[in-house]
């Protein structure tokens, strides 16, 4: 269908993007990449007056790997950080791979970090990687800069907690820590193209002797936002990475969700495939620490 | 459409500067390298030539390079959409359609839609001046206000512009009443349905063609059937019932009885390209429509005039390039609401489905429940078959075309069984209605068949190859109806493909939560003899030769073989050839490429319109030498005179100059060609007896195997393709590189079909996926890798067909389904008996399984 | 006499030739190519970027314009169909699709062609695996595929001189 909105604005700076989010306000939305919200718009399911595409925002592109940070800019492109040879190779590699997992190539080439996760979509590939990375959401509104835990950034299906005039910048990854690695997984039957049935990212990091000392394990495609699971992870933490523990938390986290039916699977089937990926994601991630 | 019109630039552009090219437009013998010495076909194939191979050009069996691909590579050909560019003032189709799969309609309020600025009239179904009964299912507004398929036209808004349009649809205001809905075979067959689809009141509009021998409504009150007598579902449109020899008695003689009921979702077609139509009003009150349907006389200019009366002359048709159909454009629908605004409105139009409309308002296939039960005796020889099965056809009104008939003609074709007794019918429920789909149903009703086939072979612990050799039908035998067979390859199509895999050779494991099986099935398919083909070749001066041909070409290929076809019975080099085709005003009568057919029925067109040119040319060098005609035979662009001291002449001095002092009143001039007419119809169907048996209800059968070897992971239920062969049987194939690119997309196509694509309904009956994220159309990973992914062309030539060819691109489809069946049961030791086998209903099987074995101990 | 300032000038190189345009910002770059410059190579397939018949190359990278704004264009260098074919004839990739018979209805071609473009340029030496991850944005329902990737290898393998 004909897209509805009139004003189409590429701000140069941070500053005019902000200024241009105030006065539209509600009534505007934002792109990097596009990917997500052209569909939308094409599809009468988004009506706003204004868009702002921050693509041209120099700042928002970087990507700054450091020794005990790292900062993904929000207008980064996929496809770049699938194969970012800093990021690859990283204690945030997981976030790397992730990006590999979106869609298409020719939409890895334009989508971004920033869009993957504002749409909010529970089922976006790059959440989980961000939520078993403890990421912090950099935000700058009227009210000036803000720090948000990527945990709390979603409130539902589209929904983030970015108040109106707000946009995010980037996103902070900090230290992971020694002897940790993740593992991510999208259960999908064609493959990336398709949008999960379920995903799955889990990190572990043991002690000297493999006790965990470090659990995180997050789900998409199973609740309305993309979430952690901390039953799990308390499950986990203190003890060792035995068969019988992963079976005990694996069924926990099918235990903890109560995902939908849709057309793409079924609430048991997304269930079943929850403890799956969950044991092998938890093995996975074990086996990548040696 | 002039589609050669690139050709002689081709070669220029495509042979500069480079050591070769293997294109036809410069050296023929260097690219029409022979179909025997390709790689795969040395393996798997043979060929039979019934062409004297001493002959100059000839193209049969030969790989030509395709006469359409410079245009399609460049992006220079036209499809219907790229006409937008050409047409101005055009005014721009919308529709509101039913939110719900079965409603009455308590308030349409036009009022403000129609008042907008740029709206030229919004249709309804009592604001429509036509027979809108006549109007193709999938395009007909509901009747007494009910509506009775989620996706059914309520109002047809023409405005100037594409969003002025979408605006008007949104402004309308509709009200309604929800009904309760059918949408599965099993609550149709109902005696007492939640919803009765089609009220008598549809009936008896003057559309019902008595002489129809396809229409089955007819027949319920005569058929003696467990679906149609008393107090069965109203919503049981259509039955037929064939009986042959004995099944009760034969089934008491039997060693081993096996039975089992199949059912299978919805597919759609998903061709890439979108419906389009445009619809230019000219200043003689006719109209011209570009469109991506098929059929430009047989469908589209047929359903144009007949539905809204218009003379003939007054509707000209055109067909663009086609982006795919597999039936999916063979019913109207686009072109038919354009010709009817238009045609009001006298006003130029166009309309182009959205892909979700493609899903919602367009026909898609239909499901076939089935029960098949096997007699046989230990050897392996099957003595009995019962087989019923049931068309869910969706909401069609007035049906008369399904009655079982065409899915369970794929039941009687492959086997030869002597007592069989079959009873199928067609129900009508709540969803979009259907239409054909490459396979017409077979595929469906085969996977039945098939897999119990493979259950009997498993039982009886017999190679699944063995015991199809035994009962295969075998060339001049007969086939379930009691016609013959002419042309049958399945046998070498089954072995070759069982060798490739080695299907007798148990998967070997790897410890992995992944299962590896092997399945093999065969299938075949009826060509219906669907009428009429003609076509005219030209031959110029210059030995250039014009083919007018109006076939589809859907992207198979057709327009390459008929210009194949004619280079070889003139024996001229296909460069000499130009096909003309698709307008209605310039080409000549074609029905439709349908049922695999236009190889076929084209082909012969083609070729007798080549030998009639050839007829006339002899004639011509006769009376200029001299002799007898029988004397003079015709051989490229020279006669061979035999018994004249003239013995060979240029057949170019035939011709007259156009100098205006030496054209003359008779003979043959520059500029004026010699012109052939062919035309081909088969014979049409006999009426078969209360038996349902017939000595001819089709034309002939095209065969396919497959052999596959899949993986299955017992975690997920997922399917991963490692090893697939498959081998069709062609009769003699005209273009083997097209062959092996039919075989390789029908096999990727069905693979998609059977395991991941499947049309889901919400509670009210409307589609859930409609688009190509959730309905999974398979892409590039789905594809086995090159190295084990093999086609294999096994011939048996077609006596009638043009040099032994026969169609072969519906058949292919059918034994990959019930393969992977099997293959699956190899692997993790169960049966399904659904297609789509998605991973969620494999991992249900197994887990029902596992349940079974615990509380078995 | 209306007022432009909804209306955005973009400008943007196509094939090699600079245009420069007044348009409504609300139409996508597929729309402008396709009905602006009548490059109608470009194709529409589906209106949610799961097809990939209207893939072009932008800056480089294969992308759908029909998900990106026309103003996303603003400054960039694209690539359709059309831009393939040069006075020395047609590129390697025209000319493997067309003799690997990696066409049956077309509709895909150019975006396939395009798609396959984009990763030659980037990995010379692309691989099977490899074609087949770049290529999977990009739906084909005649080929079963193997023909399109068998034609992508021998264009590589041509482009790299061995054939």
């Amino acid at each position: 269908m004909v897209m509805k909105f009139e004003k189409y604005f590429r701000p140069e700076t941070l500053e005019q993007a902000l200024e241009l989010l105030k006065e539209y306000g509600s009534d505007c939305k934002v792109i990097a990449g596009g990917t997500d919200v052209v569909i939308r718009l094409k599809a009468h399911a988004l009506r706003v007056r204004a868009i702002v595409d921050i693509s041209a925002i120099p700042e928002l592109k970087q990507v700054t790997v450091g020794a005990d940070q790292a900062v993904i800019g929000a207008s980064r492109d996929l496809m770049s950080i699938s194969r970012d040879p800093a990021l690859r190779g990283s204690q945030w590699q997981i976030v790397a791979e992730c990006a590999g997992h979106v869609s298409s190539t020719q939409i890895r080439n334009c989508a971004t970090m920033g869009g993957n996760n504002c749409n909010a979509s529970p089922s976006a590939d790059m959440t989980p990687g961000l939520l078993i990375s403890d990421a912090v959401v950099n935000a700058v509104g009227p009210k000036g800069k803000r720090d948000i835990p990527i945990e709390e950034f979603f409130v539902g299906p589209g929904k983030t907690v970015l108040e109106q005039g707000e946009l995010v910048t980037s996103f902070t990854l900090p230290a992971q820590g020694e002897h940790c690695a993740a593992a991510y997984h999208k259960h999908a039957i064609r493959g990336d193209t398709d949008i999960s049935i379920v995903c799955v990212g889990v990190r572990i990091g043991l002690d000297q002797d493999g006790t965990v000392n470090k659990a995180r394990v997050a789900l998409g495609a199973v609740a309305p936002t993309a979430i952690r699971v901390h039953a799990v992870e308390d499950l986990l933490v203190g003890k060792k990475l035995t068969d019988e523990v992963i079976e005990q938390a694996a069924r926990l986290a099918e235990q903890s969700v109560k995902p939908i039916s849709d057309q793409r699977a079924s609430a048991e089937y997304r269930k079943e495939m929850v403890y799956v990926n969950v044991r092998n994601m938890i093995r996975e991630a074990a086996a990548k620490i040696g | 459409m002039l589609q050669n019109k690139r050709l002689s630039f081709l070669s220029e552009s495509i042979l500069h500067g480079k050591k070769f090219f293997s294109g036809v437009y410069a050296d023929v013998k260097a690219w029409a390298f022979p179909y025997n010495g390709t790689h795969e076909n040395r393996e798997g194939g043979s060929i039979v030539s019934n062409t004297p191979e001493k002959a100059a050009n000839n193209y049969i069996g030969k790989t030509s390079i395709r006469v359409d691909a410079y245009d399609k590579a460049t992006g220079k050909g036209l499809f219907a959409s790229d006409y937008y560019k050409f047409i101005p003032d055009l005014l721009h189709v919308k529709i509101l359609r039913s939110p719900v799969a079965h409603c009455r309609i308590t308030k349409l309020d036009l009022s403000k839609a129609e008042a907008m600025p740029g709206v030229a009239r919004i249709f309804t179904a009592e604001r429509s001046p036509f027979h809108m009964e006549r109007l193709p299912e999938s395009v007909r507004f509901p009747v007494n206000n009910e509506c009775i398929w989620a996706g059914q036209p309520i109002a047809i808004v023409a405005a100037e512009t594409v969003e002025l349009a979408e605006d008007a649809v949104d402004a309308i205001v509709l009200e309604y009443e929800q009904l309760p809905h059918i949408l599965d075979v099993h609550e149709a067959l109902d005696p007492n349905p939640k919803s009765v689809i089609d009220p008598a009141s549809g009936h008896g509009d003057g559309v019902v063609d008595a002489s129809n021998p396809w229409a089955g409504i007819g027949r319920l009150d005569v058929v003696k059937s467990k679906f149609s007598g008393e107090g069965t579902s109203p919503n049981i449109v259509g039955n037929y019932v064939l009986d042959k020899g004995n099944v009760d008695e034969a089934f008491k003689k039997a060693d081993i009885i096996v039975e089992r009921e199949f059912c299978t979702g919805r597919r759609s077609h998903t061709h890439l390209e979108l419906a389009t139509a445009i619809c230019t009003y000219n200043s003689d009150d006719s109209i011209t429509m570009y469109g991506s349907g098929c059929g430009i006389h047989g469908v589209i200019k047929s359903a144009i005039v007949n539905i809204f009366e218009v003379p003939e002359t007054k509707v000209r048709t055109i067909q663009p390039y086609l982006g795919g159909s597999f039936g999916g454009r063979l019913t109207p629908y686009a072109e038919v609401l354009c010709a009817m605004i238009s045609l009001f409105l006298k006003r130029s139009c166009a309309y182009q489905y959205t892909r979700k409309e493609q899903f919602t308002g367009a026909p898609a296939a239909w499901p076939v429940y089935s029960r098949v039960k096997f007699g046989a005796t230990k050897d392996g020889r099957v003595i009995a078959q019962d087989y019923d099965c049931v068309e869910e056809i969706g909401a069609i009104q007035n049906n008369v075309s399904y009655t079982g008939r065409l899915s369970s003609s794929g039941a009687v074709c492959v086997y030869d069984i002597d007592n069989i007794h079959m009873d199928t019918a067609a129900t009508v429920t709540n969803i979009m209605p259907v239409g054909p789909f490459r396979g017409l149903g077979c595929p469906e009703s085969e996977f039945g068949m098939e897999c119990m086939m493979n259950e009997l072979a498993d039982e009886l612990g017999i190679s699944p190859v063995e015991i199809r050799v035994k009962n295969f039908i075998k060339n001049g035998g007969e086939d379930g109806y009691g016609e013959r067979i002419t042309s049958i390859g399945v046998e070498k199509c089954l072995r070759a493909c069982a060798e490739k895999i080695e299907i007798d050779k148990p998967s070997e494991q790897d410890g992995s939560v992944w299962k590896r099986g092997k399945g093999c099935a065969v299938g075949g398919k009826q060509n219906t003899p669907l009428g009429r083909a003609e076509a005219i070749v030209r031959y110029y001066s210059d030995a250039s030769v014009e083919v007018l041909i109006s076939c589809d070409e859907n992207g198979m290929g057709a327009s390459t073989v008929m210009a194949q076809i004619a280079a070889t019975v003139l024996e001229l080099p296909i460069e000499k050839i130009k096909v003309i085709k698709g307008d209605s005003i310039l080409t000549p009568f074609d029905n439709y490429s349908a049922s695999s057919r236009t190889t076929y029925t084209t082909g012969n067109a083609v070729k007798i319109a080549a030998e009639e040119v050839k007829d006339k040319l002899q004639e011509a060098a006769a009376r200029e030498v001299g002799v007898h005609k029988s004397k003079v035979e015709i051989h490229g662009d020279k006669a061979a005179i035999l018994g004249s001291d003239i013995q060979e002449l240029e057949l170019s001095e035939l011709f007259k100059s156009t100098s205006p002092y030496a054209q003359g009143n008779w003979g043959l001039m520059r500029f004026s060609p010699v012109e052939g007419h062919g035309v081909f119809c088969p014979a049409p169907i006999r009426s078969w007896g209360h038996d349902g048996l017939t000595k001819r209800m089709w034309n002939w059968f095209q065969y396919a195997a497959a052999a596959v070897e899949i993986a299955v992971n017992e975690e997920t239920g997922q399917i991963k393709l490692l090893r697939v062969a498959c081998s069709a049987d062609t009769g003699n194939p005209i273009n083997p590189k097209m062959v092996e690119g039919q075989i390789e997309g029908g096999v990727i196509m069905a693979a998609s079909y059977v395991t991941q694509e499947e049309e889901i309904y919400d509670k009210n009956g409307a589609l859930l996926n409609t688009g190509l994220s959730d309905y999974r159309v398979a892409d590039t990973l789905a594809s086995p890798r090159i190295a084990d992914f093999h086609s294999f062309i096994n011939p048996d030539p077609l006596p009638d067909g043009p040099f032994g060819a026969k169609g072969m691109a519906e058949s292919i489809t059918i034994p990959f389904p019930p393969a992977i069946a099997e293959a699956i049961y190899q692997a993790v030791g169960v049966r399904p008996t659904y297609f789509p086998m998605t991973a969620e209903r494999i991992l249900k099987l197994i887990q029902e399984k596992k349940a079974k074995e615990a509380a078995a101990k | 006499m209306s007022v432009l300032d909804n209306k955005i000038i973009v400008s943007f190189e196509v094939n090699g030739r600079q245009t420069e345009l007044l348009t409504a910002p609300n139409r996508t770059v597929l729309e402008v190519l396709r009905e602006n410059l009548g490059l109608t190579g470009v194709k529409h397939g589906c209106d949610d970027s799961n097809c990939g018949v209207c893939t072009i190359i932008m800056d480089g990278k294969a992308v759908k314009s029909c998900a990106m704004l026309i103003g996303q264009a603003q400054g960039t260098k694209i690539t359709t169909i059309e831009g393939l074919e040069t006075e020395n004839g047609l590129h390697p990739l025209q000319k493997a699709f067309i003799e690997h018979f990696a066409i049956q209805c077309g509709y895909c071609t150019p975006g396939m062609i395009l798609s396959a473009k984009a990763l030659l340029d980037e990995n010379p030496n692309a691989a099977e695996d490899e074609i087949r991850e770049a290529l999977h944005g990009n739906i084909c329902r005649c080929t079963g595929y193997k023909k399109i990737v068998e034609a992508i290898e021998a264009a590589r393998d041509e482009m790299n001189g061995k054939a």
